[in-house]
């Protein structure tokens, strides 16, 4: 039933994206008169192209950003910036990404770049906790066993610690890529190319149509990646199959 | 020959290990035995040094181990805790590969040794060896765990309470394989356990340890006949004193010729095994199952050094 939505909402996402004209009869009603009823400044699909490649551009910097200093952390030799590393990310996060926006543009210009940035900022946090959380929370007995079969630090990192961890971490991931797929919209407010372009051009011209049809294909995007992230959970989870 | 030297573990004032020197035998099963908090983890954690001494050393074989570098050092030594620390993400065969994996040897040649490994402990390589440690029970647990710190033939076996989280039943069966093991393949073992009744059922030699130190260093009928202190003595048990010194004892020592009637016994049966089946049974003499009987005054008189 829930991979029959799924597919169902597969279907129409890609049914809007190539011949978004057959939704006019749904979204005419939501149109002021003698107003375009879908948007047509630009093609709907590059746009989610180059809003999903915006959070893939700032999503995959920080998760390796993120992840590093998570390891790092919890190295004997990093444990002392645990404290800072924490503040930094915590900073990151609760800074408004609208006023990254406002502060970078003078140095950055108008475009990408400002929006890459802000959304680089505010996915750090979650996956730099679940990190630290998925190697701190490993079970003592099994850290120790690696140890005691002569692996080296390295070796512990990769084939037990980090495989261990990973799950977690995946949720870190799965979070912050969510809501930096939302957050991106505001990039359009600084004329990075994306599907709040479209939310934006509908409230300049009081269009409801534009807004919703930019607002719907983002929650429709989030939910799909979100079920994307769950597809991926579970195949990294042989052993918690049932069997 | 294994050798700890001057041995000791510090942590700040609490001396866990002080000053602790044991020559252990090749071949040999040896126990270190003693409550909670005595320093006996931490003596075996100083053997492969997943703690490192505050002074003192180990030689294997008369080399300072300090000399080779820890992880190297780690995979010559088998080690064998309670929980068992089996990799959640690794099936059964993974895990029993691990050693002899950093240890680069080649893939036909770790498959069958896992094989062969998973036999000897009697778990089916074909069912088993797939497996996810989850999907196992916990006697099945405990033997991929022996069979993991066994996979690179160590010279030396260390066991943390390694039948501590088994059923009395389970635990007498896995006491058994060990020794079957053991005598198989001629690995020496240092044990660590806090009971007094599975050291002296298995080891070779007994060391008593309280508050960091050995109290008292010996052979198992040595510890029951003279323990060198109250504590050792209390460690023993007044109550079961005779009967731990008789099941020490075989019976193959105290046959006589001559018949009896009543259910035989076996020869590998010890004295102490005897004696419950006499009172059990109330017989004054039992028939052995190849010839001969035992009396029961020939039991009691053994019953004391």
């Amino acid at each position: 039933m829930r991979g029959l939505s799924a597919a169902l909402l597969v279907v129409l996402v890609g049914a809007f994206l190539v011949e978004p004209t057959i939704f006019t009869p749904l979204l005419a009603p939501l149109t002021p008169e003698g107003a375009p009823v879908i948007y047509d400044r630009a093609d709907i699909l590059s746009l989610t192209l180059a809003h999903l490649a915006l959070v893939a551009g700032a999503m995959i910097p920080a998760t390796f950003v993120a992840v590093t200093l998570g390891i790092f952390v919890q190295s004997p030799a990093g444990a002392s910036f645990l404290p800072l590393s924490r503040s930094l990310t915590g900073f990151g996060q609760t800074f408004p990404p609208v006023a990254v926006l406002a502060l970078t543009v003078p140095i950055l210009g108008f475009g990408t770049w400002p929006t890459l940035l802000a959304l680089f900022l505010y996915g750090l946090l979650p996956v730099f906790e679940n990190t630290v959380a998925g190697l701190t929370g490993l079970s003592p007995t099994v850290v120790e066993a690696a140890k005691a079969m002569g692996m080296t630090p390295r070796q512990r990192l990769w084939r037990v610690e980090l495989p261990l961890a990973f799950p977690l971490i995946l949720q870190g991931i799965r979070i912050s890529t969510l809501v930096s797929l939302s957050t991106a919209t505001i990039g359009s407010v600084v004329a990075a190319k994306g599907l709040g372009e479209i939310i934006v051009a509908g409230l300049t011209s009081q269009n409801l149509s534009f807004v919703a049809q930019g607002g719907l294909l983002v929650a429709a995007l989030a939910v799909l990646l979100a079920k994307v992230f769950d597809l991926v959970d579970q195949r990294i989870r042989p052993n918690s199959a049932s069997g | 020959m294994i050798g700890l030297h001057d041995l000791s573990r510090h942590y700040g004032d609490l001396r866990a290990v002080d000053d602790v020197s044991l020559m252990i035998e090749a071949g040999s099963i040896t126990s270190i035995v003693g409550t909670s908090g005595s320093g006996k983890s931490t003596l075996l954690r100083l053997v492969n040094r997943l703690i490192e001494p505050t002074s003192g050393h180990v030689t294997i074989d008369g080399k300072d181990v300090h000399g080779v570098p820890a992880p190297e050092l780690r995979r010559r030594i088998g080690y064998v805790i309670q929980d068992h620390g089996l990799f959640p993400h690794w099936t059964v065969a993974r895990n029993i590969a691990t050693v002899p994996e950093l240890l680069g040897w080649p893939k036909a040649r770790i498959r069958d040794r896992v094989s062969e490994l998973l036999t000897l402990l009697s778990l089916d390589p074909a069912t088993i060896g797939p497996r996810f440690p989850h999907q196992l029970s916990g006697g099945q647990m405990q033997r991929v765990g022996v069979a993991r710190a066994l996979a690179a033939k160590p010279e030396l076996l260390l066991m943390d309470e390694p039948f501590g989280a088994l059923d009395p039943l389970l635990r007498g069966k896995a006491q058994d394989d060990l020794l079957a093991i053991q005598q198989t393949l001629g690995t020496t073992i240092i044990l660590v356990t806090h009971d007094m009744a599975e050291a002296i059922r298995l080891s070779d030699k007994i060391a008593v340890m309280r508050a960091g130190k050995v109290e008292q260093y010996a052979r198992p009928s040595e510890i029951l006949s003279r323990p060198a202190s109250d504590f050792v003595q209390d460690l023993v048990g007044e109550g079961e004193r005779a009967f731990r010194y008789l099941s020490l004892i075989p019976l193959s020592q105290l046959v006589e010729p001559g018949e009896a009637s009543g259910t035989p016994l076996s020869r590998n049966a010890t004295a102490a095994e005897a004696l419950n089946a006499m009172i059990w049974q109330n017989m004054e003499v039992l028939p052995l199952e190849d010839g001969g009987r035992v009396t029961r005054a020939a039991l009691l008189r053994a019953g004391h050094p």
